[in-house]
């Protein structure tokens, strides 16, 4: 669908509802959306459902763009709203710099990219701003790695500037696992290939963090390309990875995440305030790319995967 | 630019279009495979880089050389691939294969470019090497910062040596089908130029046979009308259009017949009624002068017989009467003459005193009439004409000077033009003269200045119109010059002549030793009773004895009876089967000897003169003057 299509469309339900609500409830849930793009109308979408099957008015929510946010900043309506959601780095951006007094909730948010706007809007995380971050716990990442390859001793990863800060933890959370790190540190596009060459050899697995210096649109081809042709088996945290060539990803889709967002909403509602940490997001998918695992020897399956995860997690 | 004729005009108006045609043709087609060739050629070198530098990502990614090497060296057996060479993002060339003479200096770029080596006649391009983009996750790209994509460069050199090969081939093949369309098109132009040349020449030659007039030709040609001739109907036309020249032509023809004839009968028509006219003047001169021949006669005798003072008065004025007449009758019978073109010019060279001596007895008579001096200056000239002519021309002149003139006188000189070899004779008079708008006019016929009374005895205004008739059947220019009161000057121009050393004509010595007339017997034949009676009495008069015969038999007779004349003097026309001449013959016959004789006749007839002529006898045409007839006896005597 174009995109601007889809804008109409949220502008027209936005009016609507405000329409309604001018004339029965006041607006209670606002939700600003980064884009337009199918990720963040999956989860916009989840969340409103998960509202209104929670008990919450279909009039009482708002859902603006960031632009639409801009515009209606002083408006009476919003004055009335209990919470705000942001879906995207833009939306909880844009939520952050608008001086609002109610609590604000970011969502579909990379840890990373949320702490550096804590840092440049000097705030930090209380009952008035919380988080559900994007990427998935290193811990469950992993026992993943444990769940589907028991017998990997070496795990790879490959360190940028974003990242880096993860050794630490990745390194504790390895050794509870006997896993044994092999880490390279890329300080430029030209050492990639050298790093990951080091990376590589030895490791049995290649765990991929987020980090855009190493991991992009431009990379991600020859670095999978690469780990495929020392026959090392990539774990990474899209489903775009597992599509491109990786072996397995880990992560949380829109629609989980917009399910997450509304239990959390419904109960600010009802307490006032938000979690006082950031979220780690409570559900997830695992995705296998059969023709790779296959090739390497694999045989694994995304769904059973993701219930040995959350058995591990005694989720239910 | 000299004009082309028609076959090259009709062989251009074939060939150009199709000439133009065909090379624009050609020219189009080749240029357009050459474009085809060209494009082709540099979309394969674009290709070849691409796939190179597609084959060449992962190895640059992995800084792979070994890989680079090799993919260099495969490329290099592409066609038309001189040079390849792969470098980093740095510009470090990593790989590269076949001559680097061939290696272009290029700078790096992110997008594909290609260019042209001048001085080796080489091509390049330049394919960047750009890492693969895969599509990620969008909710990760909010912090993605986009790396730079390239890994690197391959530059590929193309020689163009199989292009140009290649477009030499088709530009020969080209070239081929262009000759020989431009042939077949020559061939066609001839062929169509001459399909129509043809029946133009062949109407051109129609025409020309018209022009000429050469219908039976034309006429030919008709049969061998082709109906699918492509000018049929203007040949068919042309024919049709020479039929009817062909007809009205034939009729022009006739009417021109039937005109000329008509203008024949007309000119015999005119002719008769002229011969009529000539007849009945000639009649009429003939039977007017027979009694006028008489009277003068008569009146010369009477003027011969003794009689009272006013008895001779009168006889005078009837002999001026019957002068007056006479020369009237003269006059006419010239201008006949003249009009008849029975004067034969007979030129010889002649003495002019001659003539000057015989005018002074025939004219100073009349002069003195009048009482004017008639001075004829002698002259020993000598001429190259016709005597008698000139001696009537002279007469006709002093007569006008003599008529026109009341005092002083006419002076007859002989002018030498020694420088042209001409004698002018010159007639002065102190007369009336003639006004300058007349002087052209007296020469015609009955023309007289101031006589519209027609007096008679001031002539009857033929005496100049003689002049000139008779000047121009000489050959001799007449001119007049006159003042109006102070008188004329007539000059006759005739070329002079040398004194033949022979013995010379009548001299004035001879003629001072003329015959006697007393005692003369004379046989005079004539059929009119009246003329033979004057006559008689005329000669009688002078002494002589005359015997009269009115035909031959009678003068037959008369010498039968004794009678022996000295001279015979007879009319031509004579009753009977006879005439002068021959009565004269036979006269002689019967007297057996040369008797002279002289022929009288009222007849302007030329054949007459000619037979008189022919015979040796002098003829006198009557009415015959007695003072002639005197001459002539005497002249006739002495001989």
């Amino acid at each position: 669908m174009p995109e601007f299509l889809r804008y109409l469309i949220a502008s027209c339900y936005l009016g609507l509802a405000m329409a309604a609500s001018a004339q029965s409830v006041p607006t209670q849930v606002v939700i600003v959306s980064s884009d337009t793009s199918s990720a963040y109308e999956e989860a916009s979408k989840a969340l409103v459902d998960a509202l209104e099957t929670a008990g919450l008015r279909r009039s009482a929510v708002a859902l603006l763009s960031t632009e639409g946010l801009a515009r209606q900043t002083n408006a009476r309506q919003l004055g009335s709203a209990r919470i705000f959601v942001g879906l995207g780095v833009r939306a909880t951006q844009s939520l952050l710099s608008a001086g609002l007094t109610a609590p604000v909730l970011a969502a579909l948010i990379p840890r990373r990219s949320f702490e550096q706007l804590l840092q440049s809007s000097r705030r930090k995380t209380s009952g008035q701003l919380c988080a559900i971050y994007l990427d998935q716990p290193l811990r469950r990442q992993l026992a993943l790695v444990r769940l589907a390859l028991p017998q990997a001793q070496q795990i790879g990863v490959l360190l940028g500037p974003d990242s880096v800060a993860k050794l630490p933890e990745l390194r504790m959370q390895a050794q509870g696992g006997a896993l044994l790190v092999r880490h390279a540190e890329v300080a430029s596009e030209q050492a990639l290939f050298p790093a990951l060459r080091e990376v590589l050899d030895g490791s049995d697995v290649f765990l991929a963090l987020a980090d855009p210096q190493v991991f992009n649109s431009a990379s991600i081809q020859n670095i999978l390309l690469s780990s495929f042709k020392a026959r090392v088996p990539m774990v990474a945290f899209s489903p775009a990875y597992v599509r491109a060539g990786a072996s397995l990803a880990l992560y949380s889709s829109p629609v989980q995440v917009g399910r997450q967002v509304a239990l959390i909403v419904m109960d600010a509602l009802q307490t006032g305030h938000l979690p006082e940490q950031p979220v780690e997001a409570d559900d997830f998918l695992v995705d296998v790319n059969l023709s790779v695992t296959r090739a390497l020897g694999l045989t694994l399956d995304g769904a059973d995967l993701r219930q040995a995860l959350r058995r591990l997690e005694h989720l239910p | 630019m000299k004009a082309l004729d028609i076959r090259a005009r009709m062989f251009l108006a074939a060939l150009l279009p199709l000439a133009l045609i065909s090379t624009l043709l050609a020219f189009w087609a080749l240029f357009a495979r050459f474009d085809d060739v060209q494009s082709a050629y540099e979309q394969r070198n674009r290709l070849v880089s691409r796939q190179i530098a597609m084959a060449s990502e992962y190895a640059l990614f992995s800084g792979n050389q070994t890989q680079l090497q090799g993919l260099a060296a495969s490329a290099l057996h592409e066609a038309d691939v001189r040079w390849v060479g792969i470098s980093d993002r740095q510009g470090r060339i990593l790989a590269s294969a076949g001559s680097s003479l061939d290696a272009p200096q290029l700078p790096a770029d992110t997008v594909q470019t290609q260019g042209f080596l001048p001085h080796r006649r080489l091509d390049w391009v330049s394919q960047p090497v750009l890492a693969s983009d895969i599509a990620l996750d969008e909710v990760f790209d909010g912090a993605v910062v986009q790396a730079a994509r390239s890994l690197g460069q391959v530059v590929v050199v193309f020689s163009h040596q199989s292009v140009d090969d290649q477009k030499l081939n088709l530009a020969l093949g080209g070239g081929v089908i262009g000759a020989l369309s431009l042939l077949f098109g020559t061939l066609l132009a001839i062929g169509l130029s001459r399909g129509v040349l043809l029946p133009v020449a062949r109407i051109s030659s129609l025409v020309q046979q018209i022009g000429q007039g050469d219908f039976d030709q034309v006429h030919a040609q008709r049969a061998r009308i082709s109906p699918t001739d492509p000018l049929h109907d203007l040949q068919v036309s042309i024919h049709a259009m020479s039929d009817q020249l062909w007809a009205n032509r034939d009729e022009l023809k006739a009417q021109v017949a039937l005109a000329t004839q008509e203008l024949r009968d007309k000119k015999e028509e005119a002719e008769k009624a002229n011969l009529a006219k000539s007849r009945f003047l000639a009649a009429a001169s003939h039977d007017l002068r027979q009694p006028t021949h008489a009277l003068g006669l008569f009146v010369s005798r009477l003027a011969q017989l003794e009689h009272s003072a006013q008895t001779h008065a009168l006889i005078g004025n009837v002999q001026a009467s019957v002068q007056a007449l006479q020369n009237l009758l003269d006059g006419l019978l010239d201008v006949s003459r003249l009009e008849a073109g029975a004067v034969q010019v007979n030129k010889r060279p002649f003495a002019l005193t001659t003539l000057f001596d015989q005018l002074a007895p025939d004219l100073s008579d009349a002069a003195r009439d009048k009482g004017l001096a008639l001075r004829i200056r002698p002259t020993g000239a000598w001429v190259l004409s016709d005597a008698t002519l000139v001696y009537r021309i002279l007469l006709n002149l002093v007569n006008n000077a003599i008529r026109y003139t009341e005092r002083g006188g006419v002076l007859v000189a002989v002018r030498q033009q020694r420088a042209r070899g001409l004698l002018q004779i010159q007639v002065w008079d102190t007369g009336v003269g003639i006004a300058p708008e007349h002087q052209q006019a007296v020469f015609n016929e009955f023309f007289q200045v101031a006589n519209a009374a027609r007096d008679r005895t001031k002539g009857l205004g033929l005496g100049l119109s003689i002049v000139q008739r008779t000047a121009d059947l000489l050959g001799h220019p007449v001119a007049l010059t006159s003042c109006l009161g102070a008188g004329t000057r007539v000059s006759l121009s005739l070329p002079g002549a040398e004194r033949p050393t022979g013995p010379a004509a009548l001299s004035a010595v001879e003629e001072s030793m003329l015959a006697d007339l007393q005692g003369v017997t004379a046989l005079v034949v004539e059929d009119d009773a009246l003329a033979l009676a004057a006559l008689q009495s005329v000669l009688q008069g002078w002494g002589m004895r005359a015997v009269g015969a009115s035909d031959t038999r009678q003068a037959l007779q008369q010498v039968a009876r004794g009678v022996r004349p000295d001279v015979i003097i007879s009319d031509y026309r004579l009753p009977g089967d006879t005439d002068g001449i021959d009565t004269i013959a036979q006269l002689r016959g019967a007297l057996k000897a040369d008797v002279p004789a002289c022929l009288m006749s009222g007849d302007t007839d030329v054949t007459l003169i000619a037979l008189a002529q022919d015979a040796k006898l002098s003829l006198l045409h009557k009415p015959v003057r007695p003072a002639k007839l005197r001459s002539l006896l005497r002249r006739l005597l002495v001989k």
